[in-house]
């Protein structure tokens, strides 16, 4: 236990990320929507020691109802098209989506055409784009914060995003488990 | 090199129980576009490939004798249409369309319930559904069901050149990226006649083991998790991004995507840098030791894994499960140990002294073989790596197999070549092979010990999907 602890606190203070420029608490559902488990891999570094993406108030949470971001992983395969979509009904508004790897952004998806029911843009408003095949934790980390950063400075965004917590819950009609009502938005 | 054999689909049956009596061993079977219908056997002289062509798509059934073909079938009639006679429930695997029951083991009783989790997880977890029949907290029953990643990658790398193919298989599955592309390179080169010079069998051997020491580290730090011990899984987790940031220094890249091609080896290393890699695993050991001595010492989270999720020895030979999975059960087979285009000489898989098939044991085996990869990994890199091609022996039959140790196990890549283009791509990974073991070990333990149970095996979703 000792060697675990000093180990941990040797590497705390190696981590690099620059400080958060502002206060916010969001909490993020993660979707696979068919990875190759390479931006899952990565994505769960983000809640370890080294890169501890909970200091600049982002989180991982089981439930789509207690989320503020989607992260998507993925090319979105028929088969999680409704889960997906179930997901993201589910949580309560303003929200965002975020597309985490070149998959989820339909960039060099290599998959047979008639299993897939993405690219993720078609199907839900994508907020936040994070390239990379995968993406290292800290580029996820960097991408998530200058997503925000951007969101919140700018004016055409202010009412999709509320980094305090002023959330709404879901609107009956369109909750869980409701799918197949939702009109993409123009984004 | 492999000769595809062919025989009447009736006489399947009888073929298959005489090579296998003469010691062979089950390690695949795919159907192809055209109604035909493989079954690939490791024997002491190589890989067999029995094909036929099953009149009016029926053929006899071999899951009475081969336990391990089970889902192979169930594949092959979800996907290709073929009609298995003896198989009887053929269950539904791939297709999502069947009613409940049509996947499901029927269960009855009193108090009887099922449990639905999935495809959704909690956490930063890959996509897959799983229905438990209990009764209370106790589990009599678990039907996984995957395949919501299929991704088709098998029919969208067909008609392609064989280096355009590659990856195809390298992105089934990030984390096995190695061992699917080697298994992938071996098996092309396999069916057109190439084989890999010294050389070239020293640099996949190496990242191969490099691949093994991140996925050890992840899966050992998986297991802490399971049990909710923090401390060991973030020690472990930044064990594993440290391994996998020398891959990127070394290679480019933190899976190492690209260090793999066909008919050649790209990777190089000059003598500074393989020293400095060499000098940086040796550190890293040093600290996975370390923090590993540490977890043999934390009684609360030792006490969490005896007797749970026991998989037997009878039970791992009767599914044909592989790996490390297999080998905490008792059957030590290692596919490094039959090797010859790579640089295993010598090789002597791990075993535990006592090999109970619990939690237990998968955690401490994950260890032992740590320890193997660091050695192996040490001697590789004792000489700088340069460029080399293999070199054309007699030409192949057109069909090809390649068998390779992933850190999940054996892993399967069959290739079917026409005038120089992939005709038929299948891989049957590791965790392909453990998922119907995964799921008899999780029988008769509770319901909130099923992560901790996944979590020893720590298959992949994505690999099985394609
Ligand atoms: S972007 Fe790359 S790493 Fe991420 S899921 Fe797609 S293929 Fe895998």
């Amino acid at each position: 236990m000792f060697v675990l602890l000093r180990q941990l606190r040797t590497i705390r203070r190696e981590a690099s990320l620059r400080p958060g420029d502002e206060p916010r608490w969001l909490a993020i559902r993660h979707v696979d929507a068919g990875s190759c488990n390479g931006c899952e891999h990565e994505l769960a570094l983000l809640g370890g020691p080294l890169h501890d993406i909970q200091r600049f108030g982002l989180d991982i949470v089981a439930s789509p109802r207690h989320a503020d971001i989607l992260l998507v992983t993925g090319p979105v395969t028929t088969r999680m098209a409704q889960p997906l979509q179930i997901a993201y009904e589910a949580m309560p508004t303003p929200r965002l989506v975020a597309a985490l790897g070149d998959c989820a952004l339909g960039c060099n998806v290599l998959a047979d055409r008639d299993q897939l029911a993405g690219p993720l843009s078609e199907l839900l408003p994508v907020d936040i784009r994070i390239p990379g095949c995968p993406p290292s934790p800290e580029s996820i980390a960097a991408g998530l914060l200058d997503g925000l950063r951007a969101i919140t400075q700018h004016p055409a965004h202010s009412s999709r995003v509320s980094t305090t917590r002023d959330r709404r819950p879901p609107q009956s009609g369109t909750v869980w488990p409701g799918h197949g009502n939702h009109q993409p938005k123009e984004h | 090199m492999t000769v595809p054999e062919l025989i009447d689909a009736r006489e399947l049956r009888t073929a298959l129980t005489g090579t296998l009596e003469s010691g062979a061993r089950f390690v695949g079977a795919w159907a192809t576009a055209d109604g035909g219908w493989r079954v690939a056997l490791a024997t002491v002289q190589g890989t067999r490939v029995l094909v036929c062509t099953p009149a009016g798509g029926r053929v006899d059934s071999i899951v009475q004798t081969v336990g391990a073909a089970v889902w192979d079938e169930r594949e092959a009639h979800d996907l290709y249409g073929l009609e298995f006679d003896g198989h009887e429930p053929l269950r539904t695997l791939v297709d999502h369309s069947a009613a409940l029951e049509a996947w499901t083991t029927p269960v009855r009783g009193g108090g009887v319930h099922q449990v639905a989790v999935g495809p959704i997880h909690a956490g930063v977890i890959e996509s897959g559904h799983f229905r438990f029949h209990c009764v209370g907290d106790r589990i009599l029953a678990l039907d996984p069901r995957l395949f919501y990643k299929h991704r088709g990658l098998e029919r969208a790398a067909e008609g392609r050149g064989y280096g355009q193919a590659l990856p195809y298989a390298a992105r089934a599955c990030a984390a096995c990226s190695v061992a699917n592309t080697v298994a992938y390179a071996q098996a092309v080169e396999d069916a057109v006649g190439l084989w890999p010079p010294a050389e070239l069998r020293r640099q996949r051997t190496l990242l191969l083991e490099l691949e093994r020491a991140y996925n050890h580290l992840n899966d050992i730090g998986a297991v802490c998790a399971g049990v909710g011990f923090a401390p060991g899984s973030m020690a472990f987790a930044v064990l594993k991004d440290r391994a996998q940031e020398l891959c990127r220094q070394a290679f480019g890249h933190r899976f190492l995507f690209g260090a793999v091609a066909v008919g050649h080896g790209p990777a190089t290393l000059d003598a500074a840098q393989a020293d400095a890699l060499r000098a940086q695993l040796r550190e890293l050991r040093a600290d996975a030791a370390a923090a590993w001595r540490d977890l043999e010492f934390s009684a609360s989270l030792q006490a969490r894994l005896d007797g749970v999720g026991v998989l037997s020895h009878d039970r791992a030979l009767q599914f044909g499960a592989v790996g490390p999975a297999a080998r905490a059960s008792g059957v030590v087979r290692d596919v490094r140990t039959d090797s010859p285009r790579l640089a295993y000489m010598g090789f002597v898989p791990a075993s535990l002294p006592q090999a109970g098939g619990d939690v237990a044991a998968r955690f401490q085996i994950r260890a032992a073989e740590l320890e193997a990869t660091w050695e192996l990994l040490d001697g590789l890199l004792s000489e700088p790596l340069t460029r080399s091609a293999a070199t054309w022996q007699e030409p192949g039959g057109g069909v090809g197999v390649g068998r390779v140790e992933s850190p999940r196990g054996e892993t399967v890549c069959m290739v079917e070549l026409a005038a120089g283009r992939v005709a038929r791509l299948h891989l049957r990974s590791a965790s392909y092979a453990n998922w119907p073991a995964l799921a008899d070990a999780t029988a008769g333990n509770l319901l909130p010990d099923f992560p901790l149970i996944n979590k020893s095996f720590e298959l992949c979703y994505a690999c099985v999907d394609r």
